[in-house]
């Protein structure tokens, strides 16, 4: 038997998100391939009944529960994760490159001295171990690396980097009491929750983004009314952030989020390469430009040459008839 | 006040990039500059410096002879002094490998406030922040994107956390990765490059550097590059026929139904 394949779930809003069961599902089948086992690991306060949703997804369901965990902090997690992980010394932890993957895996894989790999897109056996696909200088090249089989290994991926499979497994759920070590030389002050009940851009299946041939941030509301139809989010580009038409937290490129959704709709953007580089890995992009010369067009798998202004009405009635459809 | 200021020099992003024909190796166009993300550190900490006025700026980078470049633009910008630490052109694939070496660096020099950039924008790793912190013992806050010192003993910092705004007071010695937002980077002044002309920048010989793992032998890469390609071409673009927008924008969802099937 081999060691364990750990997966560290994050949730929101009492829900595992996507980007977590994704690498349930490929965690698993590289268990199979290994034949170890495939651990959730869950970190919270009162996460007790989620922790009952995961069972048909993994062998394990590790979870602590306690009041100190009820905001992330590296410092409290960590020091949750980082007993887990001695307890249990794992081959491999799959977790994925969110603001908290971002946050709280390097500094515990410095901890635990492991070999560290993150914003990956793709996973492979390799001899005894694992590879590692990674695009590098925002996607002008693709990587394979792979991390030394004997140590252990954190990885973090992209949202949107695997099928989530629905498995049948009767996971045994098993509760960690830990005493959660907080770090004295943090303090928060406060924080200031955004509300908002959006899919986050970079898990979000469909994306539709506004360039500057928006015109003005009164227009992005026919964006909106698209994006909710789909259950999806609104993007925009640099220059459109740049003149506050949107928030930051829109942004796709070099400068901002990297984005891989099911398809991304393209409206009024040029197609510079700094952009490119947030997007270039959707599976499906259309570009809807009245410049039949638009850079973006070489990136497109479908476009339109016209004004936008025209097209939208009639694509939103279009995509609102196959909704009803289906 | 010491600050230190970490920064890698990257690829431009305009720069060509091509894969060698036996797939182990990259050809990159001769165009570096200073990180996207660490000229926002550089700048944090010349603002810092000029409201502390006893505070000095220190540069440092793990990186090859041209990176040398890069830690002259900061010097024109305003730092005080820069150091190189010669990778010998060694590729750093491990983070662990190269905040090892930067936080045995920072160890030896006094530092209470650290800060470099959200992510490198070639490797996009946003690991080395973290995990210099972790190796040197100090807390870290990431993405910041405001950031006062309160006194001579702490900062209070805002950050970006997943769908929530964070004010936190963290306690120094401490490390910061800065996020866009933060401030507006300066361009040199002309005499700011002069000064950056004369400076000579010191190198460092990694192996003179006590890392957490030992003398530098202890910390070989444990990431191995397998290969590099090219990403997958796309096909060329279907352009959407039709002899209204209304047309156009049936057919394309037609297409994305039928064809691309993702709706
Ligand atoms: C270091 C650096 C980092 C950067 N990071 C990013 C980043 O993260 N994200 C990013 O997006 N950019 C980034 N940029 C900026 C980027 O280079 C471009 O300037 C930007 O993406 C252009 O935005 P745009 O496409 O909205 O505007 P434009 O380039 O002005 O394009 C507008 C497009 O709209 C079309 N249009 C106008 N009116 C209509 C209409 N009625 N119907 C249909 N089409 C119309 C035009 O034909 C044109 O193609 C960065 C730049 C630098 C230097
Ligand atoms: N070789 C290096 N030398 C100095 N600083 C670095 C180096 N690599 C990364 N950094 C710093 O760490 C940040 C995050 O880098 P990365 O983890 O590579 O994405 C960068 O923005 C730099 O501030």
């Amino acid at each position: 038997m081999t060691r364990d394949i750990f997966v560290f779930v994050e949730y929101r809003d009492s829900t595992v998100r996507k980007a977590s069961l994704e690498l349930l599902s490929r965690g698993r089948q590289m268990a199979g391939k290994f034949s170890s086992s495939l651990c959730a690991v869950l970190m919270g306060s009162g996460v007790k009944e989620l922790a009952q949703t995961l069972k048909g997804f993994a062998d394990k369901i590790i979870f602590t529960d306690s009041e100190e965990l009820k905001d992330y902090g590296w410092d409290t997690y960590g020091s949750a994760l980082e007993q887990i992980l001695k307890k249990y010394d794992p081959m491999i932890v799959l977790g994925t490159s969110s603001m908290i993957g971002k946050d709280l895996f390097p500094r515990i894989a410095a901890r635990m001295r492991a070999t560290m790999i993150s914003d990956a897109v793709g996973m492979d056996f390799h001899e005894e171990g694992v590879k590692v696909k990674k695009p590098l200088f925002g996607g002008k090249v693709v990587s394979w690396l792979a991390p030394d089989a004997a140590s252990m290994s954190f990885i973090t991926f992209r949202p949107n980097s695997f099928a989530v499979e629905t498995a049948d497994a009767q996971g045994e759920i098993m509760e960690e009491g830990l005493t959660i070590e907080k770090d004295p030389r943090m303090k928060t002050v406060s924080l200031e929750k955004s509300g908002s009940k959006k899919v986050d851009l970079q898990e979000a299946d469909f994306i539709i983004c506004g360039g500057r041939g928006m015109k003005g941030p009164e227009h992005f509301d026919a964006l909106e009314e698209i994006a909710g139809l789909m259950g999806g989010r609104v993007g925009a580009s640099r220059t459109v952030v740049d003149s506050k038409w949107r928030e930051y937290d829109d942004q796709i490129g070099k400068s901002g989020k990297t984005v891989s959704p099911k398809l991304y709709i393209g409206c009024g953007i040029s197609g510079a390469l700094h952009h490119i580089m947030g997007m270039d890995t959707s599976k499906v992009i259309v570009a809807i430009n009245k410049d039949p010369n638009a850079p973006i067009f070489q990136y497109a798998d479908y476009g339109i040459v016209d004004d936008l202004f025209q097209v939208l009405p009639a694509l939103k009635e279009e995509l609102k008839n196959t909704r009803e459809e289906t | 006040m010491n600050i230190l200021v970490f920064i890698k020099q990257v690829a431009d992003t305009e720069a060509r990039i091509i894969v060698s024909s036996d797939h182990k190796a990259l050809e990159i166009e001769n165009k570096y500059a200073v990180n996207f993300f660490d000229e926002f550190a550089v700048e944090e900490a010349i603002k810092i410096k000029e409201t502390h006025k006893d505070a000095e700026i220190t540069v440092c980078t793990y990186g090859p002879a041209r990176a040398t470049e890069a830690l002259k633009t900061t010097i024109a910008m305003g730092a005080d002094r820069a150091f190189l630490i010669d990778s010998a052109n060694t590729e750093a694939d491990d983070p662990l490998v190269v905040s090892g070496y930067l936080a045995g660096f920072a160890a030896r020099e006094k530092f209470d406030i650290i800060l470099c950039g959200r992510q490198a924008i070639d490797d996009e790793n946003a690991s080395v922040g973290a995990m210099t912190a972790e190796l040197l013992g100090i807390p870290h806050v990431s993405m910041v994107t405001k950031l006062d010192v309160i006194d001579g003993t702490g900062v209070r910092v805002q950050s970006e956390i997943e769908g929530a705004r964070k004010i936190s007071e963290v306690a120094l010695p401490a490390l910061f990765t800065t996020q866009k937002g933060l401030n507006e980077p300066r361009v040199p002044l002309i005499t700011g490059v002069m000064k950056a002309m004369k400076t000579q920048i010191p190198v460092i010989d990694p192996a003179s550097i006590d890392t957490p793992f030992g003398p530098a032998t202890g910390g070989a890469s444990k990431i191995k590059v397998l290969s590099y390609e090219s990403p997958a071409q796309r096909p060329a673009v279907r352009i959407i026929e039709g002899q209204t927008p209304v047309e156009k924008a049936k057919n394309l969802v037609k297409s994305l139904k039928e064809e691309a099937k993702v709706l």
